[in-house]
């Protein structure tokens, strides 16, 4: 008996093999598990550098505020010795030209509350040049 | 066959994987798990240092919490010998900023060790010269440097410290364990290029900060004095002292020789004994006030008891004492304004001894004081059981004992403020950052009542007036005090020196409210020796300026013209008032009201005669008319205007100073007496 070896076009680009549904969940799941993961691990990993960063920049702060509290504190020396009585007389008596008061040249006069002394210049009257 | 070829890959593919995520996760295992410790430890060599921090020692600062001593860090050089190659060249460049000897540093930086210092605590000029050069090899540390930027100002008081910051002397010493730091740690993370990125601390504990009672004005005015007291009297030593005679508070302790804190090595050891405490000295008749004290404490005398003073000789035992002049009949007030040794002998032999002993440790002398200031000597004085039969006679003048500056004025503060024998404190309080920590304050001891302190108040007012500390009188102020004269003790011949004394004045002002006890000792002037001529002129300079800036209200009228004309009278050295310009005086206000003066150079000399001027210092109060208002009423009156009220007696008021209608400043004080008998009318006490 002969054999009759047929070629029969078949189109099959028209068939779609339907999805699976519970394969598509499966792999939804799947991604979005990892996203997660792998969100949580950029931001551990950023936060950790992110760290880092700060300590430098809180350590080069604190070394400012050494310096510069080491600075107050030389400007207080500074002052101290600007402010010693010796230099100051020193100056006062060369420099400025003055000399200590005798007892009783100089009186503290206790004057009245300013109040008073605007109440004073009103009734000067117009005109006064005091 | 095609079908199973993908199946043999993926079978591979997967084998290869599950190989080298396990040989992974063996590495990973194995450091972990057992090389945890070994690479732990590397990683803690590499990262972390340990660094020691020093906290900055206690500052001293004056009642007015100006500083007198205080630390900052400076730059202490070191060398790291395995790093400098030419080691001469080094040295050489160094030991011209450093001006050290060449050889000295060539030697350490060729030593074996890894670290070496070079110098310490450098001046920052020098370090920053050093930093210029950049020598590889050479490097700076900071370290804690002790300052005392016035100089010599209250030197004795402050001590020095060593290298260390190791208190050597005074309060430096004294207050070592409050004042020193205790270090601290401080572990760093560094990274590979030695940044840092984190620490943590293990804080030290900053030293306790010290504020003394003294005053750094009041201190300059008497060490001023006394330099030229000093100079004036060509005296080979001398020492000041000023209290408050109401807390016990020492406002300033002066003594000459004195030096430089910051360059202690630069003076003698002479120079740095601290007279006021260290130094025992017989204090001649300024020690009569015990005897006196003594017996009209025990009713043995009154002040207007008249003594029979032999003519100036009296004999003890077998030895003739002589007054400096023959004095006849003097009343017991006038054996002290006069001094006479003999009136104040016959009085001591009154007493007899056991009490006259009594009585002089009750007053302090013999015994500590408690003052904070290190070195104290308890002074000379023998037990009773140990006195000769001529003993009460010479110490009865002030001879045979032996006292320091601190327990004379502290005794005569306790005449000045009615009776009470205040220990002698420099320490006001410690302070940790802002917070005051509790001090031990000793109450004050009664040794004798107010109203035997009130008439010794009287009779030192009059050896000032009329006696022989006349030129103690101050300008606007009363005073009382008493002057002393002793012979030194010649060291060679262990007798009397005819030639070296001890002068000195004890006083206090004003006579009713007093607010200061000054002491002036000089050690054997040249020329004039007494008290009275080179101690207490010294007293006058020393209070009226010390109570001019403590702005005590003047109680006695003072006329300008006539202290120009005393002032023009003295020598050159004095204080020339002669240059206020009149035409720097303007009026103020639109009252007419008072001329101001404005502090500008001296334009010219064309001043002749002094002018009061008024300085407006703001609404002040008016004292009230106090007279009749019993205690309770007094004190209603002034707490409501903001006065200090100081009450003597009981009663109703009688007498109050200042006077009714004067103005005086907030918080000024006001001294009022009552008295039983009956008000006679508030008065002043001027009148």
């Amino acid at each position: 008996m002969n054999e009759y070896y047929t070629v029969k076009r078949i189109d099959n680009s028209r068939l779609m093999r339907s999805a699976d549904p519970k394969r598509v969940r499966d792999w939804c799941r799947i991604v979005t598990f990892g996203s997660i993961l792998a969100a949580g691990g950029l931001l551990y990993a950023w936060q950790h550098f992110q760290c880092l960063q700060l300590g430098y920049q809180l350590e080069e702060l604190k070394a400012e505020r050494g310096q510069a509290a080491e600075f107050n504190l030389r400007l207080k020396l500074e002052g101290a010795a600007l402010k010693s009585p010796e230099r100051i007389d020193a100056i006062a008596r060369h420099t400025l030209g003055l000399s200590v008061p005798v007892p009783g040249q100089v009186a503290p006069v206790y004057g009245a509350a300013e109040g008073v002394l605007a109440q004073a210049r009103a009734g000067a009257g117009e005109g006064s040049t005091r | 066959m095609e079908q199973r070829t993908p199946r043999i890959r993926m079978v591979v593919v997967a084998v290869v994987a599950v190989l080298w995520m396990g040989a992974v996760a063996t590495r990973l295992s194995y450091l972990q798990l057992f090389c945890y410790t070994e690479y732990l430890a590397r990683a803690q060599r590499q990262q972390q240092r340990i660094i020691e921090i020093s906290p900055k020692r206690g500052v001293l600062y004056d009642r007015n919490l100006r500083e007198l001593a205080m630390s900052i860090a400076v730059d202490s050089l070191f060398a790291v010998p395995s790093e400098i190659a030419d080691a001469g060249m080094v040295a050489r460049l160094l030991s011209g900023v450093l001006e050290m000897p060449a050889d000295e540093m060539e030697t350490k930086m060729k030593s074996s060790r890894s670290f070496v210092w070079i110098a310490r605590k450098l001046a920052p000029e020098r370090a920053q010269r050093i930093a210029a050069m950049n020598l590889r090899g050479i490097y700076f540390q900071k370290e804690s440097r002790r300052f005392y930027p016035k100089r010599e100002l209250a030197a004795h008081v402050l001590g020095y410290v060593d290298i260390d910051e190791k208190g050597l002397a005074g309060m430096e010493y004294a207050l070592d364990k409050q004042i020193r730091p205790k270090a601290g740690r401080l572990m760093i993370l560094a990274d590979g290029r030695r940044r840092w990125y984190d620490r943590s601390e293990q804080a030290g504990d900053a030293g306790a900060s010290v504020v003394l009672t003294l005053d750094e004005k009041i201190q300059y005015i008497v060490e001023k004095e006394l330099a030229t007291a000093v100079k004036e009297t060509r005296a080979q030593a001398g020492t000041i002292v000023v209290q408050d005679p109401n807390s016990g508070e020492i406002l300033a302790v002066a003594n000459w020789p004195t030096f430089n804190p910051n360059a202690p090595g630069e003076s003698s050891l002479e120079a740095h004994m601290n007279r006021a405490v260290a130094a025992t000295y017989e204090p001649g008749s300024t020690f009569k006030v015990v005897p006196v004290a003594a017996a009209l404490e025990e009713g043995l005398t009154r002040p207007e008891e008249i003594m029979d003073c032999q003519m100036g000789a009296i004999y003890i035992a077998g030895h003739r004492i002589r007054d400096h002049k023959p004095f006849g009949l003097l009343s017991v007030a006038q054996v002290v304004e006069r001094s006479s040794d003999v009136g104040a002998i016959k009085l001591g032999l009154r007493l007899g001894a056991p009490k006259f002993y009594q009585y002089i440790r009750g007053f302090g002398f013999g015994q500590a004081t408690g003052i904070e200031l290190p070195g104290e000597t308890r002074g000379l004085l023998k037990r009773v059981e140990s006195w000769t039969p001529a003993s009460v006679g010479a110490i009865s003048m002030g001879q045979e004992v032996g006292v320091t500056s601190v327990q004379m004025v502290s005794a005569f503060s306790a005449i000045a403020n009615g009776g009470l024998l205040y220990r002698p404190r420099i320490v006001r309080e410690l302070r940790r950052g802002s917070q005051a920590l509790p001090t031990d304050t000793a109450a004050p001891t009664r040794i004798i009542s107010a109203r035997t302190a009130a008439t010794l108040r009287r009779i030192f007012e009059g050896a000032v007036l009329e006696g022989t500390g006349n030129l103690a009188r101050l300008d606007g102020y009363t005073a009382g005090g008493k002057t002393g004269t002793a012979q030194k003790i010649d060291a060679a011949s262990g007798t009397y020196s005819l030639t070296q004394h001890i002068a000195s004045f004890v006083g206090f002002a004003p006579v009713n409210t007093p607010a200061v006890t000054v002491l002036v000792m000089l050690d054997s002037p040249a020329g004039l020796y007494h008290g009275g001529e080179v101690a207490a002129p010294v007293f006058k300079r020393v209070a009226e300026q010390v109570l001019a800036y403590l702005d005590v209200p003047q109680d006695l009228p003072v006329v300008p013209g006539q202290q120009l004309a005393l002032k023009r009278g003295e020598r050159a050295a004095r204080p020339d008032v002669s240059d206020f310009d009149p035409g720097q005086v303007e009026l103020a206000g639109a009252d007419g009201g008072l001329p101001l003066l404005r502090p500008e150079p001296a334009k010219s000399s064309a001043w002749h005669s002094a002018q009061t001027v008024a300085l407006a210092e703001g609404a002040g109060v008016v004292v009230p008319r106090l007279g009749g208002l019993t205690v309770r009423g007094v004190t209603e009156q002034c707490t409501k205007l903001g006065l200090n009220p100081v009450l003597i007696g009981t009663g109703v008021a009688v007498e109050q100073n200042p006077g009714p209608g004067v103005s005086v400043r907030p918080g000024s004080r006001i001294t009022v007496r009552f008295a039983r008998s009956g008000a006679d009318g508030a008065r002043g006490s001027a009148e």
